[in-house]
């Protein structure tokens, strides 16, 4: 009995010992996370630890500060022991631990992270306003500051300005789309109708200018050949649908009637107002096409309900015939794996066509100049112990011409050669082990969310980025695709796809402001509201068995999200440009 | 004054004598008490966020309150009207559905005499329940598209003549949710009415079995009967987590096509709450799903009292 009796006294202590503890715990951490993160005790303790387990490369790896990084976007995740990561870690002693998006949406993740209040080192989310409001972002203009070389090729004051928030810091820097030296712009990395080249080939190499000669080529093209050669049914259409990349259906409309990617409004230059396109005449058009090809049956049956996984399995088998899509969404895994399967060899590749709702018109589906997305980027988080360290990799991996090379294009002698003129060039076998996934896992260190250049390398005669390589470019083609560039005359995407050559206002792309819209202001209400309803009602709209009704029940459900209110604030925006 | 109740039932001052003999158990509810208000009722304290405008920045402390704005901001917006129809009409199909499934499964195992068959049949029926949802709802993905399997079976027996999409429908997801629901939980939950009906005293089957009631007569007049309370007990229990029809299975199965039957309050409080980062809308929704449920617990509890000895409280 007195035995049983110490025995749950001293339970019940060690309970609430336990339950004191955490409590104490997370206090501290919530006062010592936003006070000046300078080398505190701990860290060098933290830093042996991976030391250890390092082998033979032990000089520099006492110093190697481990970093982590969330993103907001799905992504492989390498190995522990990846190559080129400890090349890195090696010679700029730094090795970043980098998570992806699984399963939730990137404001679902964001929200996550601030309710649990602990963040990751670096950051990309598309939801940074969350992320400031919790004041979880530090301020880099200090640090930026310290690096000018960096300050003043990165970005042109003006570009930083746009990146200045309401409280006059800068928080975060977009990695991306920036031209060093001369463009080599070879990719048509936006959105585009998407095209097998075997469908053009079959045709021989037509002109399809309109949307309604797309897919008549689509019908006929299905209509010869139903399957493929191993007895795969051939499909027309798909339309990836689920959550933010219902963009790949519901924004085509901008593009047909010859806008740029605003994204979220259409900007008319001519007398400076927003307009919506999603009541426009061409955006109607686009979606009674598109349901007068789902009730004919050339539009996938499952588009509406795939997931994105389930999209790009479906892209990689080479039986979808076109969609539309922004390249960076599908092109990296499904050219990868076409390269793997040799579909390549069967035409299987997607080209890109600038589609216009009527023939002749001007198109603006590629845009020529840097798009500086001023919504998201790469942030360092209060949590982080070494800010001074991550800012000085975030620097390196613009400013280190050594670093940039080992990322993209790997290490020299194995991933590359460098011919008698200096210039960098693979093998056959160097292609395909880029493209293979396991390689990747074990070997390949893109760190593809810190900061990177397109154009010219700082040595004057390389592409930044193996893509761009002119002789890589060609060479990395396969035969049908060759073939298709040749007999349309041209030698890169852009040039196929020949969108009008302008300077884009610097208003640019005006969804780098709507995407920061929060639910404070009836604007934002209205953008979340009008999301949601958009969500149920296009898929509806293409599904409808009598186009006309099922159009005018989106636009009273449309209406009912009171657009007026986005569009107002748009122009406010815009407002401040004229 | 405060009253303790013994064991035989008698009420007992309380005396510093009679609290120095209880010392020890005092002590003991001490711990458990200030571990009931720190991990119960201090978080509730979170409710205040329903009636401010919260800002992680400013905490819970320093935000602005703003009244009853939120709550008529919810109830203005006709989705969250859809969203408390769609939790109410899923949580009711689910409570039925699954119920009389595990019922029924449960009598029909019962009425199975050879041990090692009925023993393997158990295991393997609960055995689902332990699956994570993502598992089951990627099975339920594949096999109800258009190309699964469950297309190709009703298509080679004639039943349909194209493919149907399932999830592109909404009349069909709420069955599909209570039949996934069903399909895992059945065997989980037939557990305890299993033991009910194993409860009940054999003498009462054979004075049946001798006035000459055949199976299906036992099952009516003494296995029924027999677990009534358990059911009662289970069906109270449950009503006033009616509101919980479920977050996961709506949030994995569901897609734009769908989401005007398929948001749950849960969904709804995560898309507010979390990914538009309005704190407040989202307690508030989840305050009046509180608010909701304990109401439907008193009704419920209020009717059994009524009706039958049964009760919670």
């Amino acid at each position: 009995m007195k035995f049983k009796k110490i025995t749950a006294l001293l339970l019940s202590t060690v309970l609430m010992a336990s339950m004191l503890a955490g409590c104490g715990g997370g206090a501290s951490n919530a006062t010592s996370g936003p006070a000046d993160a300078q080398v505190d005790a701990a860290a060098p303790a933290d830093d042996t630890a991976p030391a250890d387990t390092a082998d033979d490369t032990a000089d520099a790896s006492g110093d190697v500060k481990e970093f982590t990084m969330f993103i907001t976007m799905p992504g492989s995740e390498i190995n522990d022991d990846n190559e080129i990561a400890q090349m890195i870690a090696d010679k700029w002693g730094v090795k970043v631990k980098e998570t992806w998006l699984t399963g939730q949406t990137a404001s679902e993740a964001t929200g996550t992270l601030i309710a649990g209040g602990e963040y990751p080192d670096f950051i990309d989310s598309d939801e940074m306003n969350l992320l400031i409001d919790a004041d979880a972002l530090v301020p880099l203009d200090d640090y930026i500051d310290q690096y000018p070389e960096f300050r003043d090729t990165w970005f042109t004051p003006e570009e930083w300005d746009k990146f200045r928030q309401p409280d006059g810091h800068i928080y975060w820097i977009n990695p991306f789309g920036n031209t060093l030296g001369e463009t080599k712009q070879t990719t048509h990395n936006d959105e585009a109708f998407w095209i097998q080249v075997r469908v053009l080939e079959w045709a021989g190499y037509p002109k399809i200018q309109t949307m309604d000669e797309y897919f008549d080529l689509l019908e006929k093209y299905i209509a010869e050949n139903p399957t493929m050669d191993d007895g795969t049914e051939n499909m027309a259409y798909t339309i990836l649908c689920e959550d933010w990349r219902y963009f790949c259906l519901e924004n085509a409309g901008q593009f047909l009637a010859g806008y740029p990617n605003d994204g979220s409004v259409i900007v008319n230059k001519s007398n400076m107002t927003i307009e919506d396109y999603n009541v426009s005449e061409d955006t109607q058009l686009y979606f009674k096409k598109l349901n007068e090809e789902y009730n004919k049956g050339f539009v996938d049956p499952e588009s509406f309900t795939q997931t994105y996984d389930e999209y790009i399995a479906k892209l990689s088998t080479g039986r979808v015939l076109g969609m539309v899509d922004q390249w960076w969404d599908f092109a990296y895994t499904v050219n990868d794996s076409f390269k793997q399967s040799g579909l390549d060899q069967k035409g299987c590749n997607y080209v890109p066509l600038g589609l216009t709702t009527k023939p002749g018109m001007e198109n603006r589906w590629h845009t020529y100049d840097d798009t500086v997305n001023q919504a998201s980027g790469i942030a360092i988080t209060t949590d982080c112990e070494d800010p001074d360290a991550a800012f000085k990799f975030l620097v390196d991996c613009a400013m280190d011409q050594e670093l940039h090379d080992l990322r993209w294009w790997g290490v020299k002698g194995v991933d590359y050669d460098v011919d008698a003129d200096g210039l960098y060039f693979r093998t056959d076998e160097q292609r395909q082990n880029w493209a293979d996934t396991s390689y990747q896992a074990a070997h390949r260190c893109q760190y593809s969310y810190f900061p990177q250049w397109h154009g010219t390398s700082r040595d004057g005669k390389n592409a930044n980025k193996p893509e761009e390589q002119p002789s890589e470019f060609m060479n990395d083609m396969a035969e049908p695709l060759k073939n298709c560039f040749n007999a349309y005359g041209v030698t890169t995407y852009p040039q196929l796809i020949g969108s009008v050559k302008e300077t884009n206002g610097p208003w640019f792309p005006m969804y780098s402001y709507s995407n920061n819209f929060t639910t404070e202001t009836p604007g934002g209400v209205a953008w979340a509201k009008m999301g949601e309803c958009k969500h149920e009602w296009l898929p509806k709209v293409v599904m409808a068995k009598n186009f006309d009704k099922g159009w005018a029940e989106y636009m009273d459900a449309y209406n009912a999200c009171k657009p007026e209110d986005f569009i107002a604030e748009m122009q406010e925006i815009l407002d401040t440009f004229k | 004054m405060a009253r303790v109740k013994t064991e035989n039932n008698k009420k007992v001052q309380i005396t510093w004598k009679e609290m120095k003999k209880q010392s020890f158990l005092m002590i003991i509810s001490f711990f458990m008490v200030v571990y009931g208000i720190i991990f119960y009722y201090w978080p509730l304290t979170g409710w205040l966020m329903a009636f401010q405008n919260y800002k992680p920045k400013k905490g819970l402390l320093g935000s602005k309150f703003v009244g009853l704005d939120k709550f008529k901001f919810l109830f203005e917006d006709a989705v969250f009207i859809k969203v408390i129809r769609n939790t109410f009409a899923m949580g009711v199909i689910n409570l039925v559905t699954t119920t009389i499934m595990a019922v029924l499964f449960a009598i029909i195992l019962n009425e199975v005499r050879r041990a090692w068959i009925k023993k393997p049949i158990q295991t393997i029926s609960y055995l689902p329940h332990f699956l994570s949802w993502i598992v089951v709802t990627g099975i339920l993905h594949v096999s109800l598209s258009p190309t699964g399997i469950v297309n190709d079976v009703l298509m080679r027996m004639g039943v349909i003549k194209q493919a149907i999409n399932f999830f592109a429908h909404p009349k069909y997801f709420w069955w599909i949710v209570a039949f996934a629901n069903c399909w895992k939980e059945t065997g989980f939950n037939a557990i305890i009415y299993f033991a009910a009906i194993t409860g009940i005293d054999p003498s009462l089957y054979e004075a049946a079995s001798i006035d000459g009631a055949d199976r299906l007569q036992k099952i009516r007049y003494i296995t029924l009967p027999g677990i009534k309370p358990t059911f009662l007990i289970l069906l109270l229990i449950n009503v006033g987590n009616v509101l919980n029809a479920g977050f996961e299975v709506q949030y994995l199965l569901g897609n734009g096509l769908v989401q005007s039957v398929s948001q749950t309050i849960d969904i709804y409080v995560l898309k507010w709450g979390i990914s538009q980062n309005d704190y407040s809308l989202g307690t508030a929704a989840g305050l009046f799903k509180s608010a909701v449920s304990i109401l439907l617990i008193f009704i419920a509890n209020a009717i059994a009292k009524r009706y039958s000895e049964e009760r919670l409280f």
